[in-house]
């Protein structure tokens, strides 16, 4: 009734047997070079075959992998050096204070902080995307390719046309500007929630929220683009306008 | 002239200094190739930094001149200055009259938004038929410049710059944005806009190719010349009629 297959014995991290260590070492046979990992004794041992394996054809093509061999091969491992890791979101570059503080400085309309925007990030405008594609999605309309591609087509056309209107001086760069498109989306993506409870026949209504939401994602778009890049003062009014397109366009994914 | 320009990049140093034995003879700058073929791309394709540098006050005064050409006293041709031994034109700052590209992309982005705009009311938006009016409108950009390079082509003579032609032709879609706003206010509206359009778009550009034709052309031939520029005017007519009927297909 109960099959016999032979199972490799599990060895838990408080001393290895001698079994798990033959088990590991032969399954380690076949690879050339592997550096050994450093709690070697202590690990489950087809886990660590895997990690091992990965990580030592890696160290053979590049000397000095020993760290990611560590770091990989602690997974299934000791205790201590999981904790050593840095932490998740760390290692990919989100933080999510700097995101809040960056969406908080947009939230009102007639003072906006720039000083939060120096450094640019992509995340927050992923989330901001995330967050318009769902509120589209609760409205019906499934329009994540689209908006993606908007605000990619968007951010370039703003690009060239800062640089272009600001001539030799001009120092925007596409990632300062997708961040910035990016950011700036966060009334249209209010205007979205808010037109879901808007009823149906008022047609008017919408179209004047709307007005007045992309008034407030361009002022924001235009002041924060000539403060950070060099080169735009003298074209205020010309930048606002090429903003002021690029969310009525988003504003009509969201009315119509 | 040449001793003005110093020495080129590929040029040996001692060529223009007398050596003894040598017969003297003045010396010719050869271009290396890669200022020959900078040259000609530049012959054809012009420096795009020259048609941005614009201010408020130059659009505001370009939009009247291109909604109203009739109402325009002063004279329709282009400042020029020499520089550097070549003659060039003023920016666009310095002169109403120079041709810019600024306007031209904004307009565009103006027509296609408002005709996502006027699509919408009707109840028929949605983003495929935005690409679809983006395509329209492009198409119909490139018939516009295609129009202007070969009546220049036909005079004998198509060496205008090509982004000067293109903003040219740009500059109909300002008055195709003033149609369809129409449209959106008060239906008909439209018939009256339209061809106030086409006439304002039409005497524009003769009044532009009027010009460029008697700096570019080599022979000066009157008829040819009128009946060219009233061909341009009259195209102009299904031109923006087709680019203002907004719907979701392709011809009416």
């Amino acid at each position: 009734m109960t099959k016999d297959f032979a199972v490799p014995p599990v060895v838990f991290p408080t001393g290895g047997s001698s079994g798990g260590a033959n088990v590991q070492q032969r399954r380690f046979a076949p690879i050339p070079f592997q550096q050994p990992p450093p709690s070697s004794s202590s690990q489950i041992p087809f886990l660590s075959f895997n990690m091992g394996s990965a990580a030592a054809s890696s160290a053979t093509q590049a000397g000095p992998f020993g760290g990611t061999i560590s770091s990989s091969s602690s997974f299934g491992g000791g205790s201590p050096s999981f904790e050593d890791e840095e932490p998740l979101l760390d290692e990919l570059g989100i933080h999510p204070d700097q995101i809040w503080k960056k969406t908080r400085s947009i939230l009102n309309p007639f003072r906006i902080n720039q000083t939060v925007h120096k450094d640019s990030d992509l995340s927050g405008p992923i989330f901001l995307y995330l967050a318009l594609c769902l509120f589209q999605l609760l409205a019906g309309k499934i329009q994540f390719g689209v908006i993606l591609g908007w605000i990619v087509v968007s951010s370039i056309f703003l690009y060239v046309v800062f640089n272009m209107l600001a001539g030799r001086n001009g120092n925007l760069n596409l990632h300062t500007c997708t961040s910035l498109v990016g950011y700036c989306l966060l009334p249209v993506v209010v205007l979205s929630a808010v037109s879901l409870f808007v009823p149906q026949g008022a047609g008017v209504v919408k179209y004047v929220l709307a007005g007045v939401f992309v008034l407030w994602s361009t002022r924001a778009c235009s002041t924060l683009v000539v403060s950070l890049a060099d080169g735009g003062e003298e074209h205020r009014g010309l930048i606002a306008y090429a903003c002021f397109l690029i969310y009525t366009l988003f504003s009509l994914l969201v009315i119509f | 002239m040449y001793n003005n320009m110093g020495p080129q990049p590929g040029m040996p140093m001692h060529q223009g200094i007398p050596q003894p034995g040598m017969p003297m003879h003045p010396a010719i700058p050869q271009p290396s190739p890669s200022e020959y073929v900078q040259s000609n791309i530049s012959r054809y394709f012009s420096d795009p930094q020259y048609y941005f540098q614009v201010n408020d006050q130059y659009v505001r005064n370009k939009l009247k001149i291109v909604l109203f050409p009739f109402l325009h006293r002063g004279h329709w041709t282009r400042i020029s200055e020499p520089v550097g031994g070549r003659l060039s034109y003023k920016p666009p700052i310095y002169d109403i009259n120079a041709p810019d590209l600024y306007i031209p992309l904004m307009a565009f982005g103006t027509y296609v938004v408002l005709a996502g705009l006027s699509l919408g009311l009707y109840g028929k938006f949605s983003p495929e038929a935005l690409n679809w009016l983006f395509v329209k409108g492009m198409v119909g950009w490139f018939l516009q410049v295609m129009l202007l390079k070969i009546s220049l082509l036909s005079l004998g003579s198509g060496e205008a710059p090509l982004l000067d032609i293109v903003a040219y032709a740009g500059y109909t879609f300002t008055g195709l944005c003033l149609a369809v706003l129409g449209k959106i206010i008060w239906g008909y509206s439209y018939y009256v806009l339209i061809p106030w359009t086409c006439l304002c778009t039409g005497v524009f550009l003769v009044k532009t190719m009027k010009r460029v034709l008697f700096a570019e052309a080599r022979s000066y031939d009157s008829s040819r010349h009128h009946y060219l520029l009233i061909f341009v005017a009259l195209a102009q007519f299904p031109l923006l009629i087709w680019l203002g009927n907004i719907s979701v297909n392709w011809l009416f």
